[in-house]
């Protein structure tokens, strides 16, 4: 009995501690979303109250007088053309380097896996020299393909390992019945490497909808313009204006809010799955 | 031609069959190959090889004008007071950062495990900031440290330690502090995922037969948890070590690598030489040196820390 109120006690110290930690984590964002409905004056009054009242006033602003909503689109475009993109192209490379085992696709593969070593940092000067050259400066274009390019090797890790469990069998039965490599690998393999996919996917996704340095060096300004590289544009322009930068910030969080609570088991199982095999 | 029996481009021989289908299997590995390598070559291999041309120049970035000029960058990184700060700042923020991360990474791992109630919920909200751009964390940390209006002085204040109130962001002496704890925060959640499988895959009786034999919790975590985490450690220490000497967004919205040159880092400074002061030869100079520390600490990082993992 002793033994059992003592063990209930550590329970419940547990819970209190996890309970004030989660708070402690979860307070930015909670901060974050309440000040979006406050106005200027009143974030500066005081920053802790809650809103007095709903003011919308800043979201409308952005919404129709900034080009935020462009951003916005242009983030999601990118996004979505650059997985695509991803999906089409790295599983194949994959799956070709594991079936096909000879000395240059090893080659191949131990070549892709060295950019894992390369930080973005290392080559972004020349690149964005290249993208002049290229004539793909300021297109969205541009990004799409660094984007595929820096996935190459995390991807094609991630994809030998998996069509390494793939029995072959299946593949030389649907060889038999006259299907061709294509037809394999996009009817049979393709659909077995669906949890992979999935995690690429999500976890990608979210890196290129983040990320910030290349987009500001490749795409900084006019029609082409992420969302992240407009909201730290705000800094500048609104430097006073916290209502304008706490209603930008509440919109990039919260599609990422909705996105996170309906798959959330993708981005825990791509990071654990990522991290054992990288 | 429809008509002829015996086809003429069939072999009657299987092993020219076999022959033809190996040839005609290669030339498919060879498209599957081709996108990945072409975009790779010329997105990544192609402009790291002229960065490695480029550290030699003095290049500006916009002129006509590359000019091969030795190793002269090299010996400006290794003599200027900016660069040798930057280095000291990167290598302060990336220790304290590992250490810190994988701290906090673990102790929430074990809380997730361990609690009774609302296990997920806890999940997802320790882990929802790494979701986030550095860039929308790093505004919002800026609000919060804010020294006039931010709410964190304000809470300070109203609990009666006004007296500790500081500008977080623009004093030298904080401000490294402020982005290294707002990166723990936005971070920790990550490894806290990986931790979180590799306890659960320690199995339960290890743990159940310590304590039949007396072994409280510390001890049981110091000699059955802790070691069988190995695994999960090294993974995690590689990843945040590398995420943390690569570390820009947070700087760049929350101080600008101020106060000063207080926050600048390694990376911070590639980008502020390269595009800010027109100087790209010696942007990539220290590109390079970046890319050659990461890969040195990371193979000897996984060498060392490999050999003391324990395999069940």
């Amino acid at each position: 009995m002793k033994l059992q109120t003592k063990r209930r006690l550590a329970e419940i110290a547990l819970f209190v501690i996890t309970v004030l930690v989660a708070v402690v984590f979860f307070f930015p964002i909670f901060f974050n979303l309440m000040s979006a409905f406050k106005s200027n004056a009143e974030i500066m009054r005081d920053a802790i109250a809650f809103p007095k009242s709903l003011y919308l006033e800043s979201f409308k602003y952005l919404l129709t007088e900034t080009e935020f909503p462009r951003a916005i689109l242009n983030s999601l475009i990118l996004t979505v053309v650059a997985i695509v993109a991803q999906v089409l192209i790295i599983p194949m490379a994959g799956y070709a380097i594991e079936r096909r085992n000879t000395r240059w696709t090893r080659l191949v593969f131990l070549y892709f896996l060295a950019g894992m070593m390369i930080p973005f940092q290392a080559y972004m000067i020349p690149l964005f020299k290249e993208l002049r050259m290229l004539g793909l400066y300021g297109s969205l274009a541009g990004p799409i393909m660094i984007y595929v390019a820096g996935a190459v090797g995390f991807g094609c890790l991630l994809y030998t390992s998996f069509v390494k469990g793939i029995p072959q069998e299946i593949e030389e039965a649907a060889e038999i019945d006259g299907c061709s490599r294509y037809g394999i690998f996009w009817r049979i393999v393709f659909p077995l490497l669906g949890p992979v996919t999935a995690s690429m996917v999500v976890l990608n996704g979210l890196g290129i909808w983040n990320d910030f340095l290349m987009p500001m060096l490749v795409l900084p300004s006019g029609q082409a313009k992420t969302m992240v590289v407009e909201i730290y544009r705000y800094i500048g322009e609104f430097s006073s204006r916290w209502d304008m930068i706490f209603a930008g910030t509440a919109m990039s969080v919260v599609p990422v809010l909705i996105v996170f609570i309906f798959l959330q088991k993708y981005f825990v199982k791509g990071i654990a799955s990522g991290a054992t095999k990288g | 031609m429809a008509t002829s029996i015996v086809k003429a481009d069939q072999p009657l021989l299987a092993g020219g069959k076999l022959h033809k289908k190996k040839k005609k299997w290669q030339s498919y590995a060879l498209l599957f190959i081709l996108p990945s390598f072409l975009l790779y070559t010329l997105f990544v291999i192609v402009p790291t090889a002229g960065s490695v041309y480029l550290s030699f120049t003095s290049w500006d970035g916009i002129s006509s004008d590359v000019r091969y000029i030795g190793f002269a960058n090299f010996v400006e990184i290794f003599q200027s007071p900016r660069v040798q700060n930057a280095l000291k700042n990167t290598m302060v923020m990336t220790i304290t950062l590992v250490v810190l991360e994988n701290i906090a990474a673990i102790a929430m791992a074990l809380m997730v495990d361990k609690v009774r109630w609302f296990r997920n919920l806890f999940r997802s909200i320790f882990y929802f900031p790494t979701l986030l751009s550095g860039i929308v964390m790093g505004f919002v940390w800026a609000m919060i440290l804010n020294y006039n209006f931010g709410v964190f002085n304000q809470i300070l204040s109203a609990i009666g330690l006004g007296d500790y109130i500081v500008d977080w962001l623009g004093n030298p002496k904080y401000a490294m502090l402020s982005i290294i704890l707002s990166t723990v925060w936005k971070g920790a959640g990550y490894y806290m995922i990986i931790y979180l499988a590799g306890l659960q895959g320690i199995p339960q009786e290890l743990n159940e037969a310590a304590s039949i034999d007396g072994a409280g919790g510390w001890k049981q975590f110091r000699h059955i948890t802790f070691p069988l985490l190995a695994g999960s450690m090294t993974v995690c220490m590689v990843l945040s070590m590398i995420s943390a000497l690569k570390i820009f967004d947070q700087i760049a919205v929350m101080t600008d690598g101020g106060p000063g040159f207080e926050t600048e880092t390694l990376t911070y400074i590639i980008y502020k030489v390269g595009f800010g002061e027109l100087r790209q030869g010696f942007g990539t100079a220290l590109a390079m040196v970046l890319f050659l520390i990461i890969l040195i600490i990371t193979v000897i990082q996984v060498k060392f820390l490999q050999k003391r993992e324990v395999q069940l």
